[in-house]
C-alpha cells in the first residue's frame, strides 16, 4: 500500500546551512513512527518539510503517492495535513471551547468538534470555560491534540508532545495517540526523549546531525544504540 | 468510513476511508510549477543585463576618449562591443520573459470579449426574432 506520508532522498537548509542530508522516511496509515534524535538533528525541519512549511532543496516530498514538494502549506492543510508544533499552538487567552472552535474553519460543527474532543479528552469537557492558559502543561497539550483532530487529519504531525511535562502524563497522552493511530492517519512523532514515544511507535527512526542513522521496529538494541548516538559516540 | 449514498432507485454502500480521500484531494490539488519560478529570475537577469551593457558601453566610451593610446582604445571598442552584445542579449530575455504575462493577459482579454461579443451577437438575434 502506498505511504501517506514519504520523504524520498530530502535535503533542506536554512540559507546556506544544510540541516537535512538525504532524509528518506515513510509513514503509512495509521502507523506511528517516532523521530528521535539529539538537540539540533534536523527532527524539527523534517516535520515543517513534512507539512510543506519548510520548502526542500532537493528531493522528494510525496503524500498519498503524489509528488508536493513546492504546493503551498495551505493546500497541505486543507488536504489532511496536521502539524502540531512544539510549544502546543492554542490560544492562551481564549477559552478551552473558543481555541476548540476556531477549528470550526475546516467547515466541520462546533457540536462534532466538541464531542470529538470531549469524548477523548473528558478533562477538556469539565475545563471547556476555562482560559486555555490556565490549564496544566498535559492538559494544553490535549487541547492541541483536540485541535488537531478537529481537522480530520489524514497525516499528524507531532513535534515534541513531551516538553515539560512528567513522565506519567506523557504517557497517558501517547497512548491517546496510539488511540488515534488506530483510527487511520499516518502520525509521524518528533521525540527527543525516546522511553514514552518507543512504547507506541510501530517504528522509528534515529536522526543525527540532519542524516537518519537507524530505522526499524523498536526493540532493546534501538535502546542501547540511542543513547550512544545522543551521546555522539559510534556503535 | 462507511457511507450510504442513495442514487435514484438503487443504494450502493462505498467504503472510503479517510486515507482514501487524502488521496483523491491530493491528486486534484494544483501544484504550482516550480518553474514557473525561474521565469521572474530570467526577467531580472534580462533587465541587470540591460542596464550593464549600457553602462559598459558608456564607461568604453569614455575610456576611449580619455587617451590618445590606439590599443587601449581598441580595448574600450571591444568593451563596448561586449557591453552591446550583453544589453541585445538581456533585451532578448527581458522581452520574452515580460512579453509572456503579457501576451497571457492579452489573449484571455481578446477571449473574454470575443465570448462577450459572441453574446451580445446571440441576444441580438433572439431579439429579432422576438414577436413584436
Amino acid at each position: 500500500m502506498t505511504p501517506l506520508l514519504e520523504l524520498r532522498d530530502v535535503r533542506a537548509a536554512y540559507d546556506r546551512i544544510t540541516v537535512l542530508h538525504g532524509i528518506d522516511l515513510t509513514v503509512g496509515a495509521g502507523e506511528v513512527v517516532a523521530l528521535l534524535g539529539p538537540n539540533g538533528a534536523g527532527k524539527t525541519t523534517t516535520l515543517r518539510v513534512a507539512a510543506g512549511v519548510h520548502p526542500v532543496s532537493s528531493g522528494r516530498l510525496l503524500l498519498g503517492g503524489r509528488d508536493v514538494s513546492g504546493a503551498a502549506p495551505r493546500d497541505l492543510a486543507r488536504a489532511g495535513v496536521c502539524l502540531i508544533p512544539e510549544g502546543r499552538g492554542i490560544f492562551p487567552n481564549l477559552s478551552v471551547r473558543d481555541n476548540l472552535l476556531m477549528m470550526t474553519f475546516t467547515g466541520r460543527g462546533r457540536e462534532e468538534i466538541e464531542h470529538v474532543a470531549y469524548t477523548r479528552f473528558p478533562v477538556l469537557g469539565r475545563r471547556s470555560s476555562q482560559a486555555a492558559g490556565t490549564l496544566s502543561g498535559g492538559e494544553q497539550q490535549m487541547l492541541a491534540l483536540a485541535r488537531g483532530l478537529a481537522t480530520d487529519p489524514a497525516v499528524l504531525l507531532l513535534d515534541e508532545l513531551s516538553m515539560g511535562l512528567a513522565p506519567r502524563v506523557v504517557s497517558a497522552l501517547y497512548e491517546q495517540v496510539a488511540a488515534i493511530a488506530t483510527e487511520g492517519p499516518a502520525v509521524l512523532v518528533v521525540e527527543q526523549f525516546a522511553t514514552a514515544v518507543l512504547g507506541i511507535a510501530d517504528r522509528a527512526a534515529v536522526l543525527v546531525r540532519g542524516r537518519i542513522e537507524q530505522q526499524g521496529r523498536p526493540d532493546n538494541g534501538m535502546r542501547t544504540d540511542l543513547a550512544a548516538l545522543y551521546l555522539g559516540s559510534s556503535t | 468510513m462507511t457511507n450510504t449514498v442513495n442514487s435514484g432507485e438503487a443504494e450502493l454502500t462505498t467504503t472510503d476511508t479517510r486515507a482514501d480521500r487524502f488521496v483523491r484531494e491530493l491528486a486534484e490539488l494544483k501544484i504550482p510549477d516550480p518553474a514557473a519560478g525561474r521565469a521572474a529570475l530570467w526577467l531580472r537577469v534580462g533587465g541587470a543585463l540591460m542596464v550593464l551593457g549600457l553602462v559598459l558601453a558608456g564607461f568604453a566610451y569614455f575610456m576611449a576618449h580619455s587617451t590618445t593610446d590606439p590599443l587601449a582604445q581598441r580595448d574600450a571598442i571591444a568593451l563596448a562591443l561586449g557591453g552591446i552584445a550583453g544589453c541585445v542579449v538581456g533585451s532578448a530575455l527581458f522581452l520574452r520573459y515580460s512579453l509572456t504575462g503579457f501576451l497571457r493577459y492579452w489573449m484571455a482579454r481578446q477571449s473574454y470579449d470575443v465570448a462577450a461579443l459572441a453574446d451580445r451577437l446571440t441576444e441580438g438575434k433572439v431579439n429579432d426574432h422576438a414577436p413584436r
